[in-house]
């Protein structure tokens, strides 16, 4: 039963990339201008000739099936086209900047979940309490934030205000630091934009785990785990919170397509060396073949996200952990 | 109706929520009236501070009227949410309703076009699409409605998948009713109510998203709107910190006030669904 | 301002020791920064400010130019002019190497002057069409013949529109993918090392730099720094020494000029005198109508534009001629002072009488992509003014791509750029007002299609004029006719700010300022 649920999971999984490769072909085929323009821009330079013979040298000339095919071909290969502006392999630039914002996604995620599980077991305890408000609010003002003026308002509290935490980059430059003082100073440069980022989503995971645990303290085996004497603190962490964590991780695994996407607003307020400014330059420049390979590493990873969370939520079977 | 109401204003936040948004909404329709000038009539020196003579809010980077600015952001913001989320749910109702009534082939395609929207990274969509119809207030509509109608569109799908083997449903049809006669006669007026619910958060998002894109410089350069504002202060907000905090918080108020009508009308519509 | 790092050493965050940034011993380093990688480093291939500051000490010229812009020996250790003002020769210096260690000579001359520069240099073009023939009777002397004298040639040697290019690697090849121009050959004080995308560029010292002391660094680094803020932090935290031209947006030039570590100069652009203008499509009515183009000055008040839209920074331009250049004569130019009731009347003139809305008419300004920066700026403001009188401008954002397109295939109403003179209005002003530089599909050029043979034949006139007198009355009535006739919309003079870190000297030695290359700067 299981293999062949994996299986079908892998081909849908294909399916879909495929399907996501394809549409994302045209849909940005479809853009006025081109390499040539786009390059023939940068080198000052416009004439025809020039730009007859860069649009050759990219098959740019070949009608649109034609150039699909090799496309596809190419990335069967794992090739996924050169870059208009930085002349590099799409996907050695791609993945050059990919640890970065898978980083800065983590450590978010760390933050989001902490805190909100925090909040949200706070509020949970004492339901309608000052407190429960009070936390209720706080997720819901964070809820309307816009990201990227959270982010501006921490650097205008923690750099120009407080001059504390660096607020551009993900290292100092020209320092060069090496092994444990890279760390510390990536660390560092990380906060800002990690806190930024993880803010939004610790309103989410604070409300999920605050009605998660409200609905399972109602249980009937919580009810008999009070009056059997256990202490509320013991009933609160074994029994209501890992049950309110099922909802979380099913949330978690939800934000896989957030991955890439979700963090270009915070990587531009922060400079943040990472895969959404590199998308966010993309666009800007028109750098077709570098868009289409964002969106396909990205798809690939979310697919490959979702298909992991999948078979694992397969394997772990809730009612394991009741009891 | 009126129980619907009682129950949608017991709620202190609903009512704030509602009392803001109306505030936010006069606002917006009477700032052409009240600042007959306009957000883009220079009225003295770049960045000075809010208090200063004439300038409660103080005034922007160009010296323009923080106030004035502000105001008519609402109206960009209010425009852009409204009608990007009616295009979306009009694309989501459309097609989940199709998906969910005839299932099959065409449900299957339509799961198939929600899963795109859900892998790729949206945001990036929205830029690109934007980017390439050139920035402006239409192409900020477009390009949010194209993608917010997929998650309508599951809902309406799910709501036609259940109600459709309902017997209202099967006696409409063996009465000879036209399939499109029932689905838009029949079995849309009961599944509303959802879509009802997420309307306002929709709005709301749509109105992040809105200013999102306008503070990347992807928003109509003729039009001053909150993300504009705050885009253009990114270097003046270290010397002038009220042309980015201001223009943020009214984003914030707005949407809070969005999020706070929706769990009204979630808690309104869905009475069981207690806290 | 509180030590970042010393707050959270005690805290405990941090795993290692609280250090302040500070040089590596032995090293003498300098950064500077650059908005994103360029292009190319081939400077004549495409030259902008970033390529020419990166290259400033990669290539070299044969002179150098001073403060009153009289030229003085470099590459060229001497040189002589005939009195007919047609042969110049050039003694070259006998001890200069190549990076890669091959000599100098005449030949590089020959083939920088006579092939590259000029297919490549749209400005070169312009000035050395002027040239008959190159001949090198020896390794180290270049004769220049000239077709007809031209006063302005000297000039059109600086280092920022005509570095002397190595024969050895171009000749023969194809200019446009030849593999050096990502990894340059030059004579400069400072050779390429290092191009880390999306990071750095790494200038190293040039071991074997014909001038004695020099280069005074170990090497440059340009960093990779993409927007302005950043750029500010990085200097106020001293994490780079030199911000350039532009790197600094106005609004935050105050907070770095009041900055006790940092060094403001504003003359270091005084080679290459900008002026922010503003084209208009004179293939396009209104546009074509001198009216029309006078009530567009009227309307704006360009002292506004420069004391608040550009904090102070500039100077209000008053004619195609920057005052700090040569040949410059206030006493001919028609001024546009700010007067919208005059702007009104000549659109009535005109027959733009205000419609619905009081709109006499519409059109579009392409905007200058540059982030919402000074140039946004001033668009924003402009279009306001402009309304004041009636004329509603549509912005249109674009991107660097777009923006190239349209404006080399004249698809705009207006647009905002800024134009260097570079020394001699025979280098750097002409091509934008006479009829043999309407090029379609390069930018740069003539793009409003202004056509008058009265200034096409004055321009040809003034650059082969062999006395100073003769130059000085062609200009002078050049001037007056551009003026008169508002041949552009000349908005106002930049003078672009130059910050260095105080523990540097020797930066800023002539008008060209860091295009002239960084040899001389040391430890202060």
């Amino acid at each position: 039963m299981k293999p062949r649920y994996i299986a079908l999971r892998l081909v849908k999984t294909a399916l879909t990339v495929i399907a996501v490769v394809v549409l994302s072909f045209f849909l940005i085929r479809m853009a006025p201008g081109d390499a040539a323009t786009v390059m023939a821009g940068q080198s000052g330079y416009a004439d025809e000739a020039f730009m007859k013979s860069l649009r050759a040298e990219y098959g740019l000339d070949q009608p649109l099936p034609v150039q699909f095919w090799k496309y596809v071909q190419a990335v069967a290969h794992g090739d996924l086209g050169t870059s208009y502006v930085r002349r590099q392999p799409v996907l050695s630039v791609i993945l050059e900047r990919l640890p970065n914002t898978l980083l800065l996604d983590a450590f978010a995620l760390v933050v989001a979940i902490a805190g909100g599980v925090w909040l949200g077991s706070l509020a949970a305890r004492r339901p309608g309490s000052a407190g429960d408000n009070v936390v209720s609010v706080l997720s819901m003002v964070f809820y309307a934030v816009p990201q990227f003026w959270l982010g501006m308002m921490m650097v205008l509290l923690f750099a120009v205000w407080m001059p504390v935490l660096p607020p551009f980059g993900i290292e100092t430059m020209g320092a060069d630091y090496v092994g444990l003082a890279r760390l510390g100073d990536v660390a560092e440069h990380m906060l800002l934009p990690g806190v930024t980022l993880g803010l939004y989503y610790m309103a989410s995971y604070a409300r999920l785990t605050r009605a998660a645990m409200i609905e399972v303290s109602d249980q009937d085996f919580v009810k008999t785990a009070r009056a059997k004497g256990i202490s509320e603190r013991q009933v609160s962490r074994h029994h209501i919170l890992r049950n309110a964590l099922i909802p979380l991780v099913t949330y978690a695994g939800l934000q896989a397509s957030l991955l890439v996407g979700g963090s270009v607003l915070i990587e531009n307020v922060f400079s943040w060396p990472g895969v959404g400014t590199l998308a966010y330059d993309a666009v800007q420049a028109r750098d077709n073949p570098l868009l289409l390979g964002i969106f396909i590493v990205t798809a690939i990873l979310v697919s490959l996200f979702n298909l992991v969370t999948d078979i694992a939520y397969s394997i772990v079977d809730p009612r394991v952990e009741l009891g | 109706m009126t129980a619907f109401a009682r129950r949608f204003f017991s709620r202190p936040t609903a009512l704030f929520g509602f009392a803001a948004f109306a505030a936010i909404v006069v606002i917006a329709l009477a700032a052409p009236l009240v600042f007959a000038a306009g957000p883009f009539t220079i009225v003295g020196m770049p960045l000075l501070p809010p208090g200063s003579p004439g300038l409660p809010a103080g005034s922007d980077v160009l010296g323009r009227n923080m106030m004035v600015g502000l105001a008519f952001g609402a109206r960009i913001s209010l425009l852009v949410g409204v009608t990007s989320t009616l295009g979306a749910i009009g694309l989501g109702v459309l097609f989940g309703a199709v998906a969910g009534y005839y299932g099959g082939v065409v449900d299957d395609l339509l799961m198939r076009v929600t899963e795109f929207f859900q892998i790729i990274p949206t945001f990036v969509l929205l830029m690109v699409l934007v980017a390439f119809l050139e920035p402006s207030l239409a192409s900020a509509v477009i390009g949010i409605a194209l993608i917010s109608w997929p998650q309508v569109a599951r809902v309406v799908r799910g709501e036609f998948l259940s109600l459709r083997e309902r017997e209202f449903v099967q006696a409409a049809r063996v009465s000879g009713l036209s399939d499109r006669s029932i689905i838009f006669g029949q079995i849309l007026p009961n599944a509303l109510t959802p879509i009802v619910v997420i309307s306002s958060m929709m709005v709301g998002n749509a109105i992040l998203t809105e200013s999102a894109l306008s503070f990347l410089g992807l928003g109509d350069p003729n039009l001053l709107s909150w993300g504009n504002m705050i885009g253009g202060s990114r270097s003046a907000m270290w010397v002038a910190w009220w042309t980015t905090v201001l223009p943020g918080l009214c984003i914030m108020v707005t949407v809070l006030a969005l999020n706070l009508i929706g769990d009204g009308l979630n808690d309104a519509l869905n009475p069981r669904r207690r806290r | 301002m509180l030590d970042r790092r010393a707050i959270l050493g005690a805290a405990g965050v941090l795993a290692f020791p609280a250090q302040a940034y500070s040089l590596p011993p032995g090293k003498r380093v300098m950064s500077a920064m650059m908005f994103d990688d360029p292009a190319t480093l081939c400077y004549p291939l495409f030259n902008t400010r970033l390529t020419q500051e990166i290259c400033g000490n990669i290539n070299e010229s044969l002179l150098l130019f001073d403060w009153q812009f009289k030229p003085h020996p470099n590459l060229a250790r001497a040189f002589e002019v005939s009195p007919d003002g047609l042969t110049y020769t050039f003694h070259l210096r006998d001890d200069v190497l190549w990076h890669d260690g091959v000599k100098f000579t005449a030949r590089d001359v020959a083939f920088s002057c006579g092939v590259m520069l000029p297919e490549l240099n749209p400005r070169s073009r312009s000035a050395f069409q002027h040239i008959d023939n190159i001949t090198t009777p020896d390794p180290y002397t270049a004769v220049v013949r000239l077709k007809q004298p031209f006063n302005a040639f000297l000039l059109s040697l600086m280092a920022s529109s005509a570095p002397m290019m190595p024969a050895h690697i171009y000749e023969g090849s194809d200019f446009r993918t030849n593999p050096y121009n990502l990894k340059p050959i030059g004579t400069g004080p400072f050779k390429f090392a290092e191009w880390k995308r999306g990071e750095y560029i790494y200038l190293a010292r040039n071991e074997h730099y014909w001038r004695p002391g020099q280069p005074g660094m170990d090497g440059i680094y340009y960093r990779v720094c993409p927007t302005p803020e950043q750029r500010m932090v990085a200097m106020e935290t001293g994490a780079v020494d030199l911000a350039m031209a532009d790197d600094i947006d106005t609004v935050l030039v105050s907070r770095l000029r009041a900055n006790p570590n940092i060094e403001t100069v504003t003359d270091a652009y005084n080679g290459t005198s900008e002026i922010t203008i503003m084209d208009l499509n004179m293939r396009r009515w209104p546009f074509s109508d001198r009216r029309f183009r006078a009530a567009f000055m009227h309307a704006i008040d360009r002292d506004f534009l420069v004391k608040a839209i550009n904090f102070g920074i500039g100077k209000v331009a008053t004619g195609p001629i920057p005052s700090t250049a040569p040949y410059y004569d206030p006493k001919v130019l028609t001024l546009y002072p700010h007067d919208p009731a005059r702007a009104r009347a000549l659109l009535d003139e005109m027959g733009l009488k205000p419609g619905l809305g009081g709109i006499r008419h519409r059109f579009g300004i392409m905007m200058t992509p540059d982030g919402n920066g000074a140039w946004t700026r001033g668009c924003q403001y402009i279009k306001q003014a402009l309304a004041e009188v009636g004329l509603d401008a549509n912005l249109e954002a674009t991107d660097w791509p777009t923006q190239q397109r349209r404006s080399g295939n004249w698809e705009f109403d207006c647009d905002c750029n800024s134009y260097g003179e570079y020394g001699d209005p025979a280098i750097g002003t002409s091509r934008f007002y006479v009829s043999s530089n309407i090029r379609k599909g390069v930018p740069l050029t003539n793009l409003q299609g202004y056509i008058n043979p009265e200034v096409d034949r004055l321009f040809a006139q003034a650059a082969v004029a062999v006395s100073h007198q003769e130059a000085q009355a062609c200009y002078s009535r050049l001037q007056q006719i551009l003026t008169y006739d508002v041949a552009m919309v000349w908005l106002y003079e930049r003078l672009p700010v130059f910050f260095y870190n105080k523990r540097l000297k020797n930066v800023i030695r002539g008008p060209n300022g860091p295009s002239d290359g960084l040899g001389a700067t040391t430890l202060a």
